[in-house]
């Protein structure tokens, strides 16, 4: 008996140890790991000791207090009516756009399983992955300055945001209606019309709302790269050093985005 | 589906016309804002012909020979969107702590503090932060960590406070009931209790940070962003479309990577 306790404990001892001495390699793994990052980045380490301080004066007595009257010219009311015009366009084009694809990239009832299938998972997850700035820039390019290159940016974000979202509702619906449907001979539009829309639709007006809301999220920044909006006089302002009205235009934005993510939230509970 | 409304008995028609009134209400203010947007603020006259943009979409397609000079800033910025992830998951620990309604020390005082911050950094766009801090500290990928991981820290939080709000009462009480104080209690008696959901949010915000890092080089932050705003400016298409692309193939490896590891953990 008394063989067995110690025992007992000696394994529970070596693999105290033994986890004991892997915690310790991972910590070592990580710190060469830090140290290879810092070389790879070429981080000043000097800089970051003295960074606290830099950033506290810099906040103190470059960007404190916004000059909040620069954001009141009718000139950059404008840009900021311009900002959510094109945040309604850009997100209502595109849910338009995406809720058919979204049909097709779900698994369960998509009309083809063999092309459309592959083709639109591949279309929503290529504007997913591509930076919207990025994307913009490439548009301003083509199209040129102003906010129809900016819509055209939110157009596929929304794609890639909503259509993810949205295919995953239609692949979580109640198959038996489906079949049920099916079962009258209906064809695949019917499917969709009588089976699968009803049963998702609640759920795809939230994921709407919600997207508007990251759009104008996206669409502060979009001028930017001068794609429209507001986002131009923030470079603007940032470029010539006017730091604290630019804070104008970042308070504006922030008070914006509070607003909108606050009236799509009572939205959301309130209509459904 | 108007025949579907109106068969369905238990649909109240007040109801009905209703749904429609919004509907026309909304279809009519998007209009405007269309009018206002694609008529009135676009110069059409400027932008040519469709073949003439069609023309300037070709330059675009990827200067595939390009892509060995794109290898080193795309590891910058996989890095830049690590390290991000890691600084903001030191802080998100303590700013959830405030934030959570059932465990925060002065609930009058540090919750709403808590909630500020994660109001604040989950509405401001990365690239602002990055502004910030570029003008504090200079050029470099430091400014841009630091604004990857001020961006993040707020869902991080948000999300592990309500996981806080959620966990179980039970193993609480029974850790305070051995005379714990609250840090011990927030040790052994929460932290186990949220933590593979604390893991999973983690690699999902990684998979977030990396498309956040590659633009945050547009504005001075470091990483490829960098890269893409010098081509665009001397005008080498092409090698802009292949960073585009780049970035896209990564971007859906690490998703892919972090769908995949999160479906393991749940």
């Amino acid at each position: 008996m008394k063989e067995n306790v110690s025992l007992a404990f000696d394994r529970h001892r070596s693999e105290e140890m033994r986890s004991g001495l892997w915690k310790f390699v991972g910590l070592l793994l990580f710190i060469a790991f830090a140290f290879w990052s810092i070389d790879v980045l070429k981080i000043p380490i000097e800089r970051v000791l003295g960074m606290f301080g830099r950033l506290g004066t810099m906040i103190s007595e470059r960007l404190l207090p916004p000059e909040m009257a620069f954001a009141a010219q009718p000139r950059v009311v404008d840009s900021i009516v311009e900002t959510i015009e094109m945040s309604i366009l850009g997100a209502v084009i595109g849910t338009i756009i995406t809720m058919p694809l979204a049909w097709f990239a779900a698994w369960n009832v998509t009309p083809s399983r063999a092309i459309l299938f592959p083709l639109s998972r591949a279309i929503i997850v290529v504007t997913r992955g591509m930076p919207t700035l990025m994307w913009a820039m490439v548009l301003v390019a083509i199209f040129g300055f102003g906010p129809f290159a900016g819509m055209l940016a939110l157009v596929k974000a929304s794609i890639g945001f909503a259509g993810k979202l949205m295919a995953e509702q239609i692949e979580a619906i109640d198959m038996k209606r489906v079949e049920a449907i099916r079962a009258t001979g209906a064809n695949e539009l019917d499917v969709l019309f009588y089976a699968v829309i009803p049963q998702v639709w609640a759920n795809w007006v939230g994921i709407i709302i919600y997207n508007w809301d990251a759009q104008l999220r996206n669409s502060t920044i979009l001028g930017f790269v001068g794609a429209g909006g507001m986002g131009l006089y923030l470079r603007e302002q940032i470029s010539i050093i006017e730091y604290q009205t630019a804070m104008a235009i970042i308070v504006v934005i922030i008070v914006m985005v509070v607003l909108s993510e606050t009236a799509s939230h009572f939205l959301r509970h309130r209509l459904y | 589906m108007i025949d579907a409304a109106i068969a369905n008995p238990l649909r109240d028609p007040k109801d009905t016309f209703r749904r429609y009134t919004i509907f026309g209400v909304c279809a009519v203010f998007v209009l405007a804002v269309a009018k206002d947007i694609i008529i009135d603020e676009t110069d059409w006259e400027r932008m040519g012909t469709l073949a003439e943009m069609v023309k300037t979409a070709l330059f675009f397609l990827p200067e595939w020979s390009f892509f060995p000079q794109t290898v080193l800033p795309l590891l910058e910025t996989l890095l830049i969107a690590l390290w991000g992830t890691i600084l903001a998951v030191g802080v998100s620990v303590p700013i959830a702590y405030l934030a959570a309604r059932n465990i925060t020390p002065m609930p009058w005082i540090t919750y709403p503090l808590g909630r500020g911050l994660i109001v604040l950094s989950r509405s401001t766009h990365e690239i602002i932060f990055a502004l910030i801090y570029v003008s504090a500290l200079g050029l470099g990928p430091l400014p841009g960590i630091l604004a990857l991981a001020t961006r993040s820290l707020g869902f991080l939080a948000k999300t592990t406070a309500e996981a806080i709000e959620n966990a179980d009462p039970g193993p609480i009480e029974a850790i305070e009931a051995t005379g714990a104080n609250r840090l011990m209690v927030f040790c052994f008696g929460v932290i186990p209790q949220i933590f593979p959901i604390f893991v999973g949010n983690v690699i999902f915000q990684m998979d977030i940070n990396i498309r956040r890092a590659s633009i945050l080089g547009l504005v001075g932050g470091g990483g490829i962003g960098l890269m893409f705003a010098e081509v665009m400016q001397n005008l080498y298409y092409g090698r802009a479309g292949m960073i585009v692309v780049g970035i896209t193939a990564m971007v859906v490896v690490g998703e892919f990577i972090s769908n995949r590891v999160r479906e393991r953990l749940i």
